[in-house]
């Protein structure tokens, strides 16, 4: 009577952000203004901290040892009553933690009890989902059940959220047991390696493929090719390629496309090519494939920012691949993906939340600086 | 459709109850589903031969691919039976084990849905969240107590009203399976009638309940002229039919005390 197990998935023992931060963050993507974490006061604490800065307010039940064997929801009656005095929120999202989840906590009794006037996102998720993606289908179910998603929307972010996935286990975070944390190149010995391509006059493909708010520094490096490029007196031909739809996605992230396409602007960056939303960065690999096969085939060398192990290899072969994450445990898989040339904009994340416009990343720092070193 | 829940101290005869009440349902036509809440899974053996099955948290565990049919059975006359399984004594909770299988279940399966009647045989008291989660998640619409006239199962039963009570839960009845208490049946009538409720069964001890469940069986599938299989049929009949209930007003444990002599 017992089935024959299927072949597991192997185990990744790296930390990586749980779904109970998915869903925080998901929560600030649906411009909620607070968020009680029913649990420990330590429960996702860096990210809580963050959030906080990008104008999302956290605050916990702090559930103790107590709570645990006893159960939270005086607690949680008590802060959603504090919250609503303290901060007069538009909406309020209740994220569950491992404690309160494997206690059994029912959110939505002590929502029922203090019957707020505005909507309240319940969201019932701990940290042990293997995908930490389930944070933010969880997330999102329960905003459409409390009517601020449309279900087209939440559709269309489901088949995002399983791409998504699937490319974290091929070539992301989740595609290997263990994966050794690296700085990456030298910043300095790529951006000289750029220049020198830029001098030969090669052709360049240049794609912003960001994730959400981080486009902001992303965006910067391939602004700072296109201008060293120009200051150098470059006779190469620069294809800019940016997942910058201004017409796709929540709110908020519709908003850090128009910011981030609008500095790009000012900065005299043309995007050649809308490749898709900055929710879309799973999806937009086919587009690219395609755009380089039918308009830009031979090609001497890409730049890829953001989220470059989305990109698939198929029309990239034979060109110089130069790509920049923000994930330190990325290089290896962009390496063996066949990347010539991988780097990390550390700590860009925490530098992006909370702003409307680019930010300066290093690696575009760095070019610059040798640009016009190799100008004097 | 009626979705009912037996609560009642550890070993006071909640299983047997509710095979013999799903077995003799499935004879009167009714479409039933059992679902095993304990981590013993011994709910539905003895409507499916003597056969123990696969429990959802035991996939879990082995992090397979759940479908229905691994995890739903047919046994006597066709009644589905499930068993949610859990953690070694002492490891891990049980309670939120409950509440995991049972969302696993209503995804892969169609089960919770399409039939007359479902039995949640679930452990032995509302000691956590967990163990209350059929009906805090609105799983059960009906609540039975099951008790003999001894103390310790009387204050089960009690405590387990204070949880129903404190949840809002209505009681519609409660059941007495016998231990050969002296006034047996006049002290959990007493006792129910105290609750607000009334006493429904009084199921005698009879060794044949324990000889057909060591063979297997259930005492409407192996034995079923006997008189006690009528009591578990006419039990059947009064679930079915029953539609009053009350949220239970617990009694204090020196009136407990005073009922029990």
């Amino acid at each position: 009577m017992s089935p024959v197990p299927k072949p597991l998935e192997p185990l990744i023992m790296h930390p990586r952000p749980s779904s109970i931060v998915a869903a925080l963050y998901t929560l600030r993507d649906l411009d909620v203004d607070v968020v009680i974490l029913h649990g420990p006061a330590g429960c996702s604490f860096k990210h809580a901290r963050l959030l906080e800065e990008d104008g999302l307010r956290v605050v916990t039940t702090a559930l103790d040892e107590s709570g645990f064997v006893f159960g939270g929801h005086d607690e949680l009656v008590n802060i959603l009553n504090k919250v609503i005095e303290m901060f007069d929120p538009e909406s309020i999202g209740i994220v569950g933690t491992c404690a309160s989840m494997i206690i059994g906590e029912e959110l939505h009794e002590a929502v029922l009890e203090v019957n707020p006037d505005v909507p309240v996102i319940e969201v019932e998720v701990h940290a042990g989902y293997r995908e930490n993606t389930k944070g933010v289908i969880i997330a999102l179910e329960s905003a459409l059940a409390a009517g601020i998603l449309s279900e087209e929307e939440f559709e269309r972010q489901k088949v995002l959220l399983n791409e998504a996935t699937e490319v974290e286990k091929r070539h992301g975070a989740a595609s290997k047991e263990y994966l050794e944390p690296s700085r990456g190149d030298t910043k300095y010995t790529v951006a000289k390696r750029i220049i020198q391509l830029l001098k030969e006059g090669k052709k360049c493909i240049n794609i912003l493929n960001a994730k959400k708010e981080t486009g902001y520094m992303f965006a910067d490096i391939n602004a700072a090719v296109n201008q060293v490029a120009k200051d150098l007196g470059s006779d190469s031909v620069i294809v800019n390629m940016a997942n910058l739809d201004e017409n796709l996605g929540l709110d908020r992230v519709r908003g850090h496309a128009r910011n981030i396409a609008r500095d790009l602007k000012g900065m005299g960056v043309e995007v050649h090519e809308i490749i898709g939303g900055l929710d879309e960065y799973p999806v937009t690999g086919k587009t690219v494939s395609k755009l380089i096969a039918e308009k830009y085939p031979g090609f001497d060398f890409a730049v890829i920012t953001g989220v470059p192990h989305a990109i698939p290899m198929d029309n990239l072969e034979g060109m110089e691949i130069i790509s920049v994450t923000n994930g330190p445990r990325q290089v290896l898989p962009l390496k063996e993906m066949g990347h010539d040339h991988v780097m990390v904009e550390i700590d860009l994340h925490p530098k992006t939340l909370g702003v409307s416009n680019i930010v300066e990343s290093e690696f575009g720092a760095t070019l610059r600086e040798l640009a016009r070193e190799e100008m004097q | 459709m009626k979705q009912i829940a037996i609560y009642g101290k550890g070993g006071i005869g909640k299983s047997s109850t509710a095979s013999n009440v799903a077995a003799a349902c499935a004879d009167e036509g009714y479409s039933v589903t059992i679902i095993g809440c304990d981590p013993k899974s011994d709910s539905s053996i003895t409507l499916l031969g003597g056969h123990r099955i696969p429990t959802v948290m035991e996939l879990m565990q082995q992090r397979v691919e759940i479908t229905e049919k691994d995890v739903v059975f047919e046994g006597y006359k066709g009644v589905k039976c499930v068993e949610v399984g859990g953690p070694e004594p002492g490891i891990g909770c049980a309670g939120r084990g409950i509440i995991v299988a049972i969302k696993t279940l209503q995804k892969i399966s169609t089960v919770m849905q399409d039939c007359d009647l479902i039995i949640y045989d679930v452990p032995g008291d509302i000691v956590c969240g967990g163990f209350a989660a059929p009906i805090r998640k609105g799983l059960v619409n009906d609540t039975y107590v099951l008790t003999s006239g001894e103390y310790m199962p009387l204050y089960a039963a009690n405590n387990i009203c204070k949880g129903f009570a404190r949840l809002g839960n209505q009681l519609n009845g409660v059941i007495c399976n016998s231990r050969n208490a002296e006034n047996e049946e006049a002290i959990v009538s007493a006792f129910a009638r105290e609750l607000g409720s009334d006493l429904l069964a009084f199921i005698p001890k009879d060794p044949i309940v324990q000889t057909c469940e060591r063979a297997g069986f259930s005492v409407i599938e192996k034995e079923p002229e006997s008189d006690i299989a009528k009591v578990y049929r006419k039990l059947a009949r009064t679930i079915m039919e029953r539609d009053s209930a009350c949220v239970p007003e617990p009694v204090t444990d020196a009136r407990l005390r005073e009922l029990t002599g």
